[in-house]
């Protein structure tokens, strides 16, 4: 599965960007709008790029088409009512949104959670990953203009989409997750429908490296193409796939076991050189390892109730901390503070998009257009979850 | 390189303490992580000191943000156990030895002015900006201190606690069970 | 028996009718076929309902929604030019087809120097996508439109050398002669010179056609189908959906001509010349289209540099040096080879 890398692929725009700069090549700049309306946006956000010929020159995002003022509006509701509203921010994986909110309720009630609760979250968090991937794996490979991918995608999400409809009814936003366990148990067949699923995917994976990763043309597009630093990626707290592309071992459920991590054996992929291909690579190794994890909690998965000691109305004790998970595209946190209400009094959400896409200005500068395209695509993120 | 040294709770603390000194004021381990509080003009200083002292290294930017007390407890505070109600909260994180370290800063209520930490994280760049227009704090020497989210013409900073928001002053707020808070339209 | 007595103006009107409405129904295939195949490899199952079995009339269907919308022309383009960049496109597509050999005598002009008029008409579409990309007033059509030009530039030479190739070893121009000059087994004889030419005229080929790996010009995910951001309707169909699959069936019956043999049989077995010729260079050209149609689903997109690249480093350098082995083989293989 390994790919061979050569010095020769990697090509330096930077020689254009200088030949402009000393006067060598006389051009004038314009200003592209790229978006808010471009397939390559995936949805409404909006990159100012001043171009020079096919180089970019500059680039500034401009967010916020989607702003809902998701800080506001949880100050004004109880936590069942925010576990349905922060469901909502990042659409792919909504699920793993609901997580968070749940731990800093719990841990500033001191809930226990059963140990059951605890496998099925894990087994739900990452079907939910893999369905994440999948989804970045076909628009990825689309906006480098390869379009079948995205029909065999969505072939296996589909079974594992089913598999998440049976425990909770949804498709994209489940409110599912409850403080001190779930809201139900999972009905019958849902394991044999999961496994299934993630069997699937675990099987075909060679066949996507072989489609795309190992394509002569995809490693010409990507290898080296729009690097990230390592230290960049610390700087502007740079999370997921994207920072673990750029050689940082960093996985909030390797560092810091919640739920019932530490009981499972995964690997966390980390990349070589921070470019396009090693994110890339780095997000479909993930999808193999999330479906390990889910095989493995079902086949451990122990019998018992699903929701603990939980009082009737939850109203967190005064107090405040800072939660966080590994949300599919990085880390999501939540810094609950909390006057002993119903409701938060305070809950800032630390969204993985948010930071990933701040650092785009630092790494576009000096690409091509169509590189331009690639790393948009490469840094994997969803607007709901930058905007908030 | 994953964790390669735990360095978590009161530990932390120690190390955290005695790197920084007299630079903050009270510090204490909340929940495994080390809250500190800090004065607007130290606030530079800590971070870049946070970030390379050895032991420590909090080199991963995790948010930069503001919490408005004013109303904690539902009653007006004028002043909370660390000064003025409204405060910047950093958040950084050690990727090396797993330690938290949530900064305080209390800012003045009425004219709230702190200084940008954009030299040292760049990833400040948008929070600053985003916390400037939420909370109505000035960052000073930001190089770029514009809206993030909202037009430019917005008038108030929605985060504040006496923002309220429209829906809730006319309609009462659906989820309440009392009908004497769903009278008063919650605080929203 | 009646006669028909038909001045030469009049048997051009016919031909040229003939024409104008076969090249039509043949895009209308193709591009079905386009659907079908495509949707198949990538476990689909394409259009289904339209006309009732498996959806044949989807492009009938399409067309008569083209017709129906909306013709909007931006306040800021440049209205003439504007209105005209479609045509420029469209009619060099439709004129190409005209010195195609069909069959032995199944031609709508034998020209003598059929090659030349074909490579000269076919490279006019050039112009056509400036114009739209200039006229349009908007960024994204104008980086269209540019690498448009600098991609059909560079591709135009590989395919000429290419082509010139061909013509060397059949020591004509005419189509219809240089499909008479080639001799089972077609392409793989002169060994390595017509099967390299073949590879390097197919691969420019697909570049010509703007087509993925090579879609860098109409990149919809990156600039948004290029010159034509700003057509719609009508407009948008003679620009792009029909040139794009009438010039895939066109690059692939002059191939099938200039390498593959026009219109003789397979194999040189002699019960098989009562099979018509027509029906053997369909049956080639389909193949070929079938090759165009398989690789836009594999490949992703190249970038334009390294497609430039492609151009220039690689194809280009390989033609000229097949141009030499060409002029090698004709004047001094020995006689029994040829």
């Amino acid at each position: 599965m390994d790919v061979a890398r050569t010095e020769e692929n990697i090509r330096l725009p930077d020689e254009v960007a200088q030949e402009v700069a000393e006067g060598r090549l006389q051009t004038e700049q314009m200003v592209l709008n790229v978006g808010p309306q471009h397939p390559a946006t995936h949805g409404v956000f909006r990159l100012l790029a001043t171009i020079d010929g096919e180089v970019l020159v500059d680039a500034e995002p401009v967010i916020g088409y989607m702003h809902r003022g998701y800080e506001k509006l949880v100050e004004a509701r109880d936590y069942r009512q925010i576990t349905n509203l922060v469901s909502r921010m990042d659409w792919l994986s909504g699920i793993n949104n609901e997580m968070p909110l749940a731990l800093a309720v719990e841990t500033l009630m001191e809930l226990e959670v059963p140990p059951r609760a605890q496998y099925l979250r894990v087994v739900l968090l990452e079907m939910n990953r893999i369905l994440n991937h999948l989804m970045f794996f076909a628009s990825f490979a689309a906006e480098l203009g390869a379009i079948t991918p995205t029909f065999y995608a969505f072939r296996e999400r589909e079974d594992i989409q089913a598999a998440m409809e049976m425990a909770t009814g949804g498709r994209m936003h489940f409110g599912y997750m409850r403080p001190g366990g779930l809201k139900e148990d999972v009905p019958k067949g849902f394991f044999d429908q999961a496994l299934f699923g993630v069997r699937q995917v675990m099987d075909r994976i060679d066949d996507y490296y072989n489609l795309i990763i190992g394509n002569e043309i995809y490693k010409q597009r990507t290898i080296g193409v729009g690097v990230l630093d390592k230290e960049l990626a610390y700087n502007y707290g740079v999370s997921g796939p994207i920072a673990r592309g750029s050689n940082i071992d960093f996985d909030v459920r390797k560092d810091e076991p919640y739920l019932a991590y530490a009981d499972f054996d995964f690997e966390v992929p980390v990349g070589l050189n921070g470019d396009c291909f090693d994110r890339f690579w780095v997000l479909l190794h993930e999808v193999y390892e999330s479906a390990r994890i889910v095989e493995q909690a079902i086949e451990g998965m122990p019998s018992g109730p699903i929701l603990g000691k939980v009082p009737r109305v939850i109203q967190a004790p005064e107090g405040e901390v800072y939660v966080r998970c590994e949300n599919p595209l990085g880390e999501l946190g939540m810094y609950l503070v909390s006057d002993g209400d119903r409701r938060p009094y305070r809950l800032k959400i630390r969204t993985p998009s948010y930071n990933n896409v701040s650092v785009l200005p630092v790494v576009l500068r000096n690409t091509f257009v169509s590189d331009m395209i690639a790393i948009l695509g490469s840094f994997f993120f969803v607007l709901g979850d930058i905007d908030r | 390189m994953p964790v390669t040294e735990r360095v978590v709770g009161q530990q932390a603390l120690d190390r955290v303490t005695a790197e920084l000194g007299s630079l903050v004021g009270d510090a204490r381990v909340n929940f495994d992580q080390i809250d500190v509080t800090c004065t607007p003009g130290n606030l530079v200083e800590v971070v870049a000191k946070l970030r390379e002292a050895a032991g420590i290294e909090a080199r991963f930017f995790t948010f930069l943000s503001a919490v408005d007390r004013t109303a904690f407890g539902g009653e007006e505070r004028p002043d909370t156990e660390r000064g003025t109600p409204l405060e910047v909260l950093v958040h950084l994180y050690s990727p090396d030895h797993a330690t938290h370290i949530n900064i305080h800063v209390p800012v003045d209520q009425a004219d709230p002015r702190c200084p940008s930490i954009t030299s040292v994280f760049g990833g400040a760049l948008w929070a600053e900006r985003e916390c400037a227009e939420m909370f109505g704090i000035d960052f000073t020497d930001h190089p770029n201190l514009t809206n993030l989210y909202l037009p430019e013409d917005f008038e108030g900073n929605p985060l504040r606690k006496a923002f309220k928001l429209p829906t809730r002053m006319v309609k009462p707020w659906p989820g309440a069970k009392d009908p004497e808070e769903a009278a008063g339209g919650g605080r929203g | 028996m009646f006669e028909l007595n038909l001045s030469d103006w009049q048997i051009l009107l016919v031909k040229l009718g003939l024409v104008l409405a076969i090249v039509p129904a043949i895009t209308l295939v193709a591009g079905y076929a386009e659907h079908k195949v495509m949707a198949h490899l990538q476990h689909r199952l394409g259009p289904m309902y339209p006309g009732g079995f498996h959806g044949w009339a989807t492009l009938l269907a399409d067309g008569l929604k083209f017709i129906y919308k909306e013709d909007i022309i931006p306040a800021a383009a440049d209205r003439k030019v504007f209105s005209l960049a479609p045509l420029a496109i469209f009619v060099p597509t439709v004129l190409t087809v005209l010195v195609l050999p069909l069959d032995e005598t199944l031609v709508v002009e034998e020209l003598d120097l059929g090659l030349f008029y074909l490579l000269a008409v076919s490279s006019i579409s050039t112009i056509g996508m400036l114009m739209a990309g200039w006229s349009s007033s908007n960024k994204y059509a104008l980086i269209g439109a540019l690498r448009a030009a600098a991609q059909l530039i560079a591709y135009e030479l590989p395919i000429v050398l290419s082509a010139a190739v061909a013509a060397m070893l059949a020591g004509t121009l005419s189509l219809n002669g240089i499909v008479e000059a080639q001799e089972w087994p077609f392409v793989l004889w002169p060994p390595g010179i017509g099967l390299i030419a073949f590879l390097v005229f197919f691969g420019a080929g697909v570049a010509e056609l703007t087509r993925p790996p090579f879609d860098m010009p109409v990149a919809e995910s990156e600039i948004i189908t290029g010159a034509f951001t700003e057509y719609s309707g009508m407009r948008f169909i003679f620009s792009t959906f029909f040139p794009e699959v009438a010039n895939m069936v066109i690059i692939s019956g002059v191939a099938t001509t200039l390498f593959l043999g026009g219109y003789q049989p397979i194999v040189p077995l002699g019960f098989l010349d009562a099979v018509p010729g027509l029906v053997w260079f369909t049956l080639k050209t389909a193949f070929m289209v079938f090759m165009l149609l398989w690789i836009r689903p594999t490949f992703p997109r190249l970038r334009e540099d390294q497609l430039q690249k492609f151009a220039w480093k690689f194809l280009i350098p390989t033609s000229l040096v097949l141009i030499l082995a060409a002029g090698a083989w004709v004047l001094y293989a020995p006689e029994g080879l040829k």
